[in-house]
């Protein structure tokens, strides 16, 4: 009988140190610490304060991670390192085969490259990279939260319109304007749902729901998923920046991004067929910005947003007009077969390449490139 | 000449032995000889690194302190490590390790590599070698369906659904999926190579999409390209051998589905061409619905429904038939007399991407009737 009453004593005790803790670690921006189950990591953006926000497109889930990586870097030195692949691979005693390098995402503050990988059996491991140092981030004592985005709607919503659409892979994420944009792709329907996430995450399903639609030279329309995108001023206008599956690349007004709307993007140019857009950046150089843009079987195009900006002008009359070979002027830069790219600073951004020697590696692109 | 032996003559110690005098003494001095030998047997047990398995996954491997020595608990990463077994230097992998009185636990951040060799370190020193074994050949995973079934396609199908046994490795798809036309072609570009491809959550099913830009009419690549599909061809969909599994094995063979292609799919499903076969009252028979073409496996799976006129969900089990051109439902109490509703999500698309409300490719110059309800109903009424 003893031996109850301890037992019960030790777990009462145990219950209340949890739940003391628990409440203890709530900290800024709602994160609580622990073991972040995260699945699957397919994107990955940074958002204010060192936070890094993952898509985990197996369950669905946008995890945001504190990574404790506040200490502002404004002279970062050039990374390279090559056969990252085989570097990593050996670091999880395996071969370079058996793993995929999923997404990069710099810190905009420490300038650290974060980088996702997973295994062929589907292991998730996050890496930050520190010049050649790379080291794994512990997922399992770390402050975070996180938002799921396949939460069935309430019975009586009543605009349900979307949301139905459960979402299979995440294609890409961002932070803009305090917000969490998240593109989905859903394994059944051609369709996308864009999200805009207020952050913190609260429990409120407040999330914006598109429906996009892609209208080629006025006569056809149809859905069309979003693969990557990035967000740009221009002419003081805040927009996302996106590219379809199917290669048009679109302007949307972020003001225009609310709950339920029917949103048509506003083709700027058509990159070309046999290709799939990868990743996009907005770079500075001088009073200039530029979109870059890597693909699958293109090299990287620039795109100057003064003449996507002077473009917007002929725009004025939504899907009537033909681009399809027009489009913005845009310039094929002598870099291919870039699978993963992010920008370092306004000027730099940090790639990996597949080279033509079969090596895949990670470096720094130069000023000159802008 | 006698011979003599601990002061005794062989001859008397022959004679005692033969008559059962010494024989016992030896028996129990065999007790000498079990005890040592037992000892060792518990020593070379507790030397045995072992693996911890999770399922098919090797996730962790356990290692006896008796080959380490006495190792503090806060400095386990710093004494001991693994390492892959090679030619050539390797660095230490990374993982956790945790102890116990007699054990360290070893937890890699990816579970090994079957086929590969790990080696233990423990002050630098090599202290033991493990192999992780193959998947077992009678565990290759396999090929279950390819939906659609049916083997006539209109040529603007939008999607594949690839079913397997076991889990797959991701990202895979474009290398091990081949479209050969005509029985020589190669069709090049034909499906969508989305990074991150489309899994279900248990990654058995895959979504692979034929490549909308070149579906959607006027697109640029349907203009320099055309459609991945042309009308009245025969066609092969070859999912090759090579395509592993999360734990490396291969499939079992390769396998293939053939289809012959008609003209395009521009209309809408219609619910109010399916036929119904009613069920008698107060029986479990299915009711069935006859569509009027194949309908999106996956989608059906998801947007049917059976409610009471009162708007009451009937429980029960859908099951598909007919190559996706009709379903039934059987449920799980007997039917009462009484109307019934089909409800039917209009999401639910066809074979070539075009859903109850619009079409995947809708000319807008065409005014079309607006559609935007989520639902749509058929009535029927069992008597």
């Amino acid at each position: 009988m003893k031996k109850i009453y301890f037992a019960l004593i030790i777990a009462c005790t145990g219950l209340i140190f949890l739940a003391h803790t628990t409440r203890l670690t709530r900290g800024k921006y709602g994160l609580i610490v622990g073991t972040a189950q995260i699945k699957s990591i397919s994107s990955l953006a940074f958002g204010p304060d060192g936070i890094l926000f993952i898509g985990d497109s197996k369950s669905a889930t946008i995890f945001a991670i504190d990574t404790k990586d506040g200490v502002a870097n404004n002279q970062a030195a050039a990374i390279e390192i090559k056969n990252i692949d085989q570097k990593i691979a050996s670091l999880l005693g395996t071969e370079a085969q058996n793993i995929t390098i999923q997404d990069i995402a710099v810190n905009p503050i420490s300038k650290a490259v974060y980088c996702a990988v997973q295994s062929g059996d589907g292991t998730p491991v996050l890496f930050k990279i520190e010049g050649e140092k790379i080291q794994a981030v512990d997922t399992k004592n770390i402050a975070f939260s996180s938002l799921a985005l396949n939460n069935a709607p309430a019975e009586d919503a009543k605009d349900k319109r979307g949301n139905s659409m459960r979402v299979s892979a995440i294609s890409d994420i961002g932070f803009a304007d305090g917000k969490v944009l998240v593109s989905g792709l859903s394994g059944q329907e051609f369709n996308s749902t864009f999200r805009s996430i207020p952050f913190p995450f609260t429990n409120k399903q407040d999330q914006a729901t598109l429906e996009i639609y892609h209208a080629a030279h006025g006569k056809y329309e149809t859905l069309a998923p979003i693969k990557t995108f990035t967000t740009a001023e221009i002419g003081g206008r805040k927009y996302l920046v996106a590219s379809y599956t199917c290669t048009p690349l679109v302007l949307f007004p972020l003001d225009d991004i609310k709950p339920g709307t029917h949103v048509k993007g506003r083709t700027v140019a058509e990159m070309g067929s046999g290709n799939q857009p990868i990743d996009m950046v907005t770079m500075k150089k001088g009073g200039e910005s530029y979109l870059m843009m890597s693909n699958s079987s293109r090299p990287v195009f620039k795109v100057k947003y003064s003449s996507i900006e002077k473009y917007q002008g002929s725009l004025t009359t939504p899907v009537e007009e033909s681009f399809a070979t027009a489009g913005v002027d845009f310039v094929s830069l002598p870099v291919t077969n870039v699978v993963q790219m992010d920008k370092l600073d306004d000027t730099r951004m940090v790639l990996i390449q597949r080279r033509s020697n079969g090596s895949l590696d990670l470096w720094t692109s130069s000023e000159r490139y802008l | 000449m006698e011979a003599w032996t601990f002061g005794l003559r062989v001859r008397d110690i022959y004679k005692k032995f033969v008559i059962g005098e010494i024989r016992l003494y030896i028996a129990y001095n065999l007790i000498f000889f079990f005890i040592p030998l037992a000892f060792s047997c518990r020593q070379s047990a507790e030397k045995k690194i072992r693996i911890r398995w999770n399922g098919e996954k090797a996730d962790g491997i356990f290692i006896p302190k008796s080959l380490t020595g006495d190792v503090p608990a806060d400095s386990i990463a710093n004494i001991v490590s693994v390492q892959r077994s090679r030619n050539g230097q390797d660095n230490a992998i990374l993982g956790n390790f945790s102890t116990d009185s007699d054990l360290i636990l070893f937890e890699p951040l990816i579970p090994f590599t079957p086929g590969m060799q790990y080696k233990i370190f423990a002050r630098k020193k090599p202290v033991g070698l493990i192999e992780i074994p193959m998947p077992d050949a009678s565990g290759a995973p396999s090929v279950t369906s390819i939906f659609p079934s049916a083997d006539t396609l209109p040529d603007n199908l939008l999607k594949v659904y690839i079913q397997f046994s076991k889990p797959m490795r991701e990202g895979k798809s474009a290398e091990n999926i081949a479209l050969i036309k005509h029985n020589n072609d190669t069709v090049s570009g034909a499906f969508l190579d989305l990074q991150p491809e489309l899994w279900n959550q248990d990654r058995t099913m895959l979504t692979l999409w034929l490549d909308p830009g070149r579906i959607k009419r006027d697109l640029q690549p349907n203009k320099l390209l055309g459609a991945p599909l042309r009308k009245n061809a025969d066609y092969r969909l070859v999912i090759s051998q090579n395509w592993q599994d999360e734990q490396g094995a291969r499939l079992s063979k390769e396998y293939s589905k053939k289809f012959i292609t008609k003209s395009r799919d521009s209309l809408s499903p219609d619910p109010e061409l399916w036929k119904i076969r009613l069920p008698a009252p107060a029986t479990n028979q299915p009711v069935a619905f006859q569509f009027n073409e194949p309908i999106d496996y996956s989608l059906l799976n998801e947007c049917l429904s059976i409610r009471t006129s009162d708007g009451k969900s009937v429980s029960g089990r859908w099951e598909i038939l007919n190559q996706e051109r009709g379903c039934h439902f059987i449920p799980d109490d007997s039917w009462s007399s009484g109307h019934y509703l089909l409800f039917i999500e209009t999401r639910l698309e066809d074979l070539a991407g075009n859903n109850i409300n619009r079409l995947f490719d809708r000319d807008i110059t065409v005014k079309a009737v607006n559609k935007s309800s989520d639902f749509t109903k058929i009535k029927f009424q069992i008597k």
